[in-house]
């Protein structure tokens, strides 16, 4: 059965969604996987407002509350050693209870150390990243932040990257 | 987005997300898609079994996909009622932009 992307949604979203006017680019950018996934290096990209709370400010809820149609573009850096105890929720679109009992449901960290321990794939990455979604403007993510992010994934060598949306 | 600026810097993606209209409109590279309510890609929290099917159909598309902006649709039914489901991913107080839209649509 095809998957219904507006099912859980209030119909005031889904409206607001179904009226956006988006622009697809041509052509989609492609990286074709360079090594066997067990010698790959994996970071984890989520954009569900999280950050390691001992080492990190929350994202900036309180200037999207005077301004609703700003969303903070910057982004959090998470170690693979961070605990869930040190996970911080800035997220002001989903209650934030789930992924606070268990990081995993969008930043699969103890996944893939555990798929790095079984040798599936080659490593995980010292470092992974965390964005919040609500942008009604991406420009800053794809001038400065998205680049940079890149930038520093490339410089811890990881070749492969697992995203989810928040 | 996100997606396609890391392919794009050489960077070799996979979306897991419940929203493939996105995927498909913006034109990711590469997305397996899950009905499962927003800010849960990966599963349940907790349930350990499904977040690794979930991973192991990322890993797979991964591996596997030859064809930029596939969609790949997982099959895995998300295992609570409906409408406790779709109560409960959203914030307890409306997101700022909401509470605006709620405003304006009583103020016409």
């Amino acid at each position: 059965m095809p998957v219904d992307s507006f099912k859980y949604l209030p119909g005031v979203v889904a409206a607001y969604y179904r009226n956006l006017s988006v622009q697809r680019e041509e052509p989609i950018p492609w990286t074709p996987l360079s090594r066997p996934l067990n010698e790959c290096r994996f970071a984890l990209v989520t954009t569900a407002g999280i950050y390691a709370r001992r080492q990190d400010a929350p994202f900036d809820a309180e200037r999207e509350k005077r301004e609703p149609m700003w969303g903070d573009p910057t982004y959090r850096r998470l170690p693979r050693t961070v605990r869930q105890e040190d996970i911080g929720a800035s997220h002001l679109h989903i209650n934030n209870r789930d992924l606070l009992a268990d990081v995993n449901i969008v930043l699969p960290i103890t996944r893939f150390l555990e798929l790095e321990s079984e040798g599936v794939i080659g490593s995980l990455a010292p470092t992974s990243y965390s964005f919040m979604g609500y942008q009604m403007n991406n420009s800053e993510w794809r001038q400065r932040y998205g680049p940079e992010a890149a930038g520093l994934m490339k410089d811890e060598a990881v070749d492969a990257v697992l995203l989810t949306p928040a | 987005m996100l997606a396609r600026i890391f392919e794009a810097a050489g960077l070799s993606t996979v979306l897991v997300s419940g929203m493939p209209y996105w995927s498909e409109r913006i034109g990711v590279p590469r997305t397996v898609a899950v009905e499962f309510p927003f800010g849960h890609a990966l599963g349940r929290p907790g349930d350990r079994e499904m977040q690794m099917r979930v991973v192991r159909a990322a890993l797979a598309l991964l591996e596997e996909s030859r064809t930029p902006g596939e969609i790949r649709e997982l099959d895995i039914e998300w295992p609570q009622p409906f409408d406790e489901a779709k109560r409960d991913w959203q914030p307890l107080e409306p997101s700022p932009i909401v509470k605006m839209m709620l405003e304006q649509r009583r103020h016409g």
